[in-house]
């Protein structure tokens, strides 16, 4: 190895504190970028290969606009020549438990257990059991009907040796509890043929096992016992198709039923997925950003701290190249070995994000599972290469500093660099234009969210680029300021961060732009979390709430009953499914508008109670998502698919929503039952008058009577509860990555810091020359540090406010549709504000502990 | 006759219990007895059928129904998915001049309204293959994977009972036989794509009807069958069907049945019938070493004939089964018949040569 080369490695190795705060610091970013890159794309994969694999050799499916369709259809499509082949099937989810007969519902809805107590059953009282949580995809199948489909599953259903064969077979039908259970899920359960799986829905039967390449958990079904577990007697969710001639198959099923090309279904799915998938690439592009700022911040410290070595090398006849190559390949080994380290780290990361990515996926959308990312090699060398290319990237422009100095003058080592000042006003001449420009982008588009994206990223380097003036402008105040806390040694840590403006400028940019991603996100998701509260509060305003969880619908015979029940005024049968309007995916839901109109409180964008008046005659209601997504507007007229062909629908009003971004079309019950004859409840919410003396009677009746069709019951705060629940847990990956980001800039500025001091530990013994004690220079460094820390956080107070406006006002209104309410509170600055002062604190201490264990004259002395 | 397979299996899958057992003769009433018997557990409609086209291009059909009872009765009655009957299906083309053969099969549940058999008359579908009795003619259909056949089938003479009065003894046992109704002679007309994208071929010529149905209909020691259906050109049909045991032995209840010209139907005992195996031939696809042609002397009515399959390969392996391995294929002969010289055409069923059969009977 070259001389020069060893000389900077030496360097590295000698200043170990140094390089762990580096390595580390490259480490995380490159761990947050790989970790969330691969959780999403992890998802995504396993939603593709999911879905390729459900839909087998189908070329097309059939369904109704809105919920199951009848059984019937099976002989009109057995009679279709365009049907080669057809499958009917029943798609659901169902959430596992771990222990025998223990029905109980967990994730997302604990409370739901607390319903149980209604249950007169005391005999067979269930105990409180720890459930997997896991939730299993369900398919109900006609395994002869479906081996023209999926082959795949038939063999499943076959399996190799012929005396098990038709046995098998047989039990699968034959037995009302029978499963094919997917290897892998059979594996993590540990269950063999045999063998019992708990579900909420009781004990299966494991008759089979077979491979699942998705790595989705799936269990499949007859068809017969699917319809009997989901109350679906006589009914399909929809049929797989293998047509051979489309066209006329279309034209003669183009009324009532909705057919897509398998294609077609699954870029729908995708589609519903757009919104969250691009807010996740949105959110690893910052983790990279943040990343790169930091190898950047750590080049550039590495650069500056070679300075006079590179000119003491020079000047004893070292070229050029080779000083930029032994730079190079120290900048790259730590860069490299950072990022290596980092790949493994996301890699542990991103299997954690991907159960949460996927739990969100399906709260918010439809059940999706994705498997772990699987380990592969090609991690380590794109952590490595981000690393690396990160780093060089980062030393670019410190590289070309060391290239232009003359030796002389890099002997000379670190110098107040008098050009900064200027540099600082141009930086920040671009950098006002930047925030100029961003914000045009942001007000003249106004749909696109990548232009959103862009506008927002664009507006916090412009705002990074302003740091520097900032500093130089604060720095008489700060002087003043830190004169009259600290005495001299204040006036000397003040003056020392505006002398070294080069460096400062970019470690506190770097740290501002953490706490201000920080702040924007935490006040974001607090003001999002606020208005759903309050949503909450006005549109979830019955007694109680029965639901079904899972995909199991509430049954309409139970619907009747509570009806008749006295003192109940009021019971809302709420639906909502998913349908097709305008070629893309939209909700559909009915409600009884009579006694949403006596008891609920639905905040209307414009009006009040009176427009339920309008829905009881027809109309429709549609949420501010579905207004701002299809651009509808009240007094517009909508066009439905119905069962019996397009309806016209007339808007009444337009409802604020949080429950999806997709928008929803609302209707009264009887107007959906004509539309769409689908009769399937999703829940039912019950009103009883509050001023009723019987009132608490009247709630523990409906309780023991949800027992008995083993319905859980929520009180309308555990139903708050819930939704505030799947809120957090949606937003569980964006916290995750705001604390990965407070992380990455802990790491970064304490190296800032501390590189920055080491780089003048020369100073310091001319402090203690100077005389000053040994205490006073350790409070000299310790304000330098903290005042840097508060500076940036200072900065990140306007920034961060910005940001969150930005994230509320634009980039949600375009990714989601909906309108948050600002509501900013204390907590996600007082939390900047102490990350602030802990990474000055801490990175101070090292060089304190330095300057205090050493001899003065040995630090006045040259290294 | 493939049936016997499944029906061996679900005999012990099933609940016996319930269902009817054949131990005395019945009392037919046609056409109300071509339809379903669903008191048994086991019932098929076999058709199968010689025909040629315009240029006399000579092809071979099998187009079979089985209902298979699962359980006597259904777990969910209410349910129409819920089991009682599997019903298979079976259709094979074989086109003489291109040296094809090929097969498709169907096995599904009743389900609401996918497969079915009526009470009362021959109705029986399976999917969009159906096999139906319009004022006194059979409309058959199927298509599968570009496979097609559409024929009319009219009888020329009348019903056919097997064995004793219809009552077919398959063996020694009580209870181990079936009731066994037959048209020997069907005027056949329709047409037939015997290859996928190809162009349909009209077709003509003679079919053969079988309708078995049973509740225990192999003994333990059996392992298959041969079983033969020729049309003499001098106008007489015969069945013979040789149950074959483990020990190479030919069931001593085997039987034939002699139909004249005028469709008088004589029973033929196993002592008549003397079944001579002149070749064989073994599948490279499941390793079964066939019989592959046949001497058949009666000389009770002067007959005397030499069979051989028009195509050499006419196994069948159902998809649905793998393990379930017949060969069933269309046959021609020579020799005489009262004396007379005569040719001779129909389909002979061989089983239990090939596939793992003793397992799934076990």
């Amino acid at each position: 190895m070259k001389t020069v080369t060893r000389s900077f490695l030496r360097y590295t190795f000698r200043r170990r504190g140094l390089t762990v705060l580096q390595f580390l610091g490259i480490a995380c970013g490159v761990a947050a970028t790989v970790g969330i890159v691969l959780s999403a794309r992890s998802a995504l994969t396993g939603f593709s290969k999911a879905i390729e694999f459900l839909k087998g050799k189908s070329t097309h499916s059939i369904e109704r606009p809105a919920g199951p369709m009848d059984e019937g259809i099976l002989v009109r499509l057995m009679g279709d020549p365009a049907v080669e082949a057809f499958s009917p099937v029943i798609e659901r989810s169902l959430r596992l438990s771990t222990a025998a007969g223990a029905p109980g519902f967990a994730r997302g809805s604990t409370s739901g257990v607390l319903a149980r107590g209604y249950k007169p059953r005391a005999s067979s009282e269930p105990k409180a059991r720890p459930l997997t949580g896991e939730t299993a995809r369900i398919l109900g199948i006609d395994p002869f009907l479906d081996k023209n489909v999926r082959p795949e599953l038939a063999y499943a259903v076959t399996t190799d040796k012929a005396d098990e064969n038709l046995s098998d077979r047989l039990t699968f039908l034959t037995k009302n509890n029978a499963v094919l259970v997917e290897a892998q899920l059979a594996h993590r359960l540990g269950v063999s043929v045999g063998a019992a799986i708990h579900t909420v829905k009781g004990d299966f039967e494991v008759v089979g096992v077979f491979p699942n390449p998705s790595g989705e958990p799936l269990l499949l079904m007859d068809i017969d016992h699917a319809q009997r577990l989901f109350g679906l007697d006589g009914r399909i969710d929809r049929v797989d198709l293998v047509l051979n001639d489309e066209p006329g198959f279309l034209s003669r099923w183009e009324n009532g039923y909705h057919v897509q090309t398998s294609l077609k279904r699954r870029e729908t799915l995708a589609h519903m997925l757009r919104a969250f998938r691009l807010n996740l690439e949105a959110l690893s592009l910052l983790a990279l950003f943040v990343g790169i700022f930091l190898i950047y911040n750590t080049a550039m410290f590495a650069v500056v701290s070679r300075k006079k070595d590179a000119g003491i090398l020079r000047s004893l006849g070292a070229y050029r190249s080779e000083i930029v190559g032994a730079f190079l390949t120290e900048i790259l080994l730590l860069g490299s070995f950072g990022g290596l380290a980092g790949g493994v780290l996301g890699y542990f990361l991103s299997r954690f994000l991907a159960g949460e990515v996927g739990g969100t996926i399906s709260n918010l959308y439809f059940f999706l599972q994705p498997a772990p990312p699987s380990w592969s090699l090609w991690i380590v060398v794109a952590g490595t290469l981000l690393g690396g290319i990160a780093s060089l990237l980062g030393s670019l422009w410190p590289l070309l500093e060391l290239v232009r100095t003359d030796p002389v003058r890099a002997l000379s080592g670190r110098t107040a660099d008098r050009r900064s000042g200027a540099d600082a006003r141009r930086l920040a001449t671009i950098g006002a234009g930047m925030i100029l420009l961003s914000l045009l982008v942001l007000f003249l588009s106004s749909t696109q969210v990548y232009a959103g994206f862009a506008g927002a990223f664009g507006f916090l380097i412009g705002a990074s680029l302003l740091t520097g003036l900032a500093l130089v402008l604060v720095s008489p105040p700060l002087k003043r300021t830190m004169a009259r806390l600290g005495g001299l040694p204040g006036k000397a840590a003040a003056g020392n961060i505006h002398l070294n403006l080069g460096r400062t400028a970019v470690a506190v940019a770097a740290f501002m732009v953490a706490l201000s991603m920080s702040i924007g996100l935490s006040t974001m998701i607090g003001s999002f979390r606020r208005s759903v509260e309050r949503w909450l509060d006005n549109q979830i305003s019955g007694d109680l709430y029965i639901s079904s969880m899972d995909e199991l619908d509430v049954p309409v015979s139970f619907y009747d009953e509570l009806r008749a029940v006295k003192g109940i005024e009021g019971v809302d049968p709420y639906r909502k499914t998913l349908t097709s309007f305008q070629g893309t995916s939209a909700y559909v839901s009915a409600v009884d508008a009579g006694v949403l109109q006596r008891f609920a409180n639905f905040a209307f964008l414009k009006g009040g109670r009176e427009n339920w008046d309008r829905v009881k005659t027809g109309e429709v209601i549609i949420s501010e998502s579905f207004a701002r997504r299809f651009g509808v507007k009240a007094g517009d007229t909508v066009t439905l698919d119905a069962v019996h062909g397009p309806a016209k629908l007339r808007v009444a009003a337009v409802f604020y929503d949080y429950t999806s971004e997709h928008g929803i079309l609302m209707m009264d019950r009887a107007h959906y039952l004509r539309l769409f004859e689908d009769p399937t409840i999703t829940s039912l919410g019950i009103f009883v008058d509050p001023g009723n003396p019987k009132r608490g009677e009247i709630l523990a009746e409906v309780g023991r009577r949800a027992g008995d069709y083993d319905l859980p019951v929520f009180s309308r705060d555990e139903l708050h509860a819930n939704a505030l629940k799947v809120f957090d847990s949606a937003f569980a990956v964006t916290t995750s990555m705001r604390v990965l980001a407070i992380i990455v800039a802990f790491f970064g500025i304490a190296g800032a810091i501390l590189t920055l001091f080491i780089e003048r530990q020369r100073e310091f013994g001319i402090y203690r020359a100077l005389g000053f004690s040994t205490l006073q220079v350790g409070g000299i460094t310790l304000m330098e540090g903290v005042a840097m820390g508060l500076l940036s956080f200072i900065m990140s107070l306007g920034v961060g406010t910005a940001m969150a406006v930005i994230l509320i006002q634009v980039i949600n209104l375009r990714s989601f549709n909906w309108t948050v309410f600002f509501y900013p509170t204390g907590m996600p600055y007082l939390l900047a504000a102490a990350t602030a002062l802990l990474a000055g604190l801490g990175g101070s201490l090292y060089p304190i502990f330095k300057a205090w264990r050493t001899y003065p004259q040995m630090q006045i002395r040259e290294e | 006759m493939a049936v016997f397979f499944l029906a061996g299996a679900a005999v012990l899958l099933s609940q016996n219990g319930d269902w009817l057992r054949v131990v005395q003769p019945r009392v037919w009433k046609f056409p109300e007895d071509h339809g379903s018997h669903p008191g048994f557990k086991t019932e098929w409609w076999y058709f199968t059928g010689n025909l040629s086209d315009q240029v006399g291009a000579k092809f071979g059909y099998e187009l079979t129904f089985f209902r298979q009872g699962v359980r006597f009765a259904p777990m969910n009655a209410e349910n129409p998915w819920s089991v009682r009957d599997l019903y298979l299906g079976h259709f094979t083309v074989t086109d003489v001049s291109r040296g094809s053969f090929r097969a498709e099969d169907i096995l599904s549940r009743s389900g609401p309204g996918l497969a079915g058999a009526r009470m009362g008359q021959m109705d029986v579908w399976l999917l969009d293959w159906s096999a139906r009795m319009r004022e006194g003619e059979i409309l058959l259909s199927a298509h599968k994977n570009g496979l097609e056949i559409s024929l009319r089938l009219k009888p020329r003479k009348p019903v056919v009972l097997h064995g004793s009065n219809g009552l077919s003894q398959k063996g020694a046992a009580e209870g181990v036989a079936s009731y066994y109704a037959s048209f020997t002679d069907l005027e056949t007309s329709g047409t037939l794509t015997p290859s996928k994208n190809g162009p349909a071929v009209t077709v003509a010529g003679t079919s053969w009807f079988d309708h078995e149905f049973s509740s225990d209909i192999l003994a333990k020691d059996q392992i298959g069958w041969d079983w033969f259906s020729l049309h003499l050109s001098d106008g007489r049909d015969l069945m013979i069907y040789f149950m074959r045991r483990a020990d190479g032995s030919v069931e001593a209840s085997s039987s034939g049945t002699l139909i004249e010209r005028s469709g008088a139907a004589h029973h033929l005992a196993r002592d008549e019938i003397a079944l001579d195996i002149l070749d064989r031939w073994r599948s490279p696809k499941s390793g079964g070493n066939y019989p592959s042609r046949w001497r058949i002397a009666i000389s009770a009515a002067g007959i005397d004939l030499v069979i051989t399959p028009l195509l050499a390969d006419q196994e069948l392996v159902a998809a649905g089964l793998p393990d379930l391995v017949y060969w069933e294929g269309a046959v021609a002969g020579e020799g005489s018949s009262g004396g007379r010289p005569i040719t001779a055409e129909g389909y002979v069923e061989l089983t239990g040569y090939a596939g793992n059969l003793k397992s799934i009977l076990k």
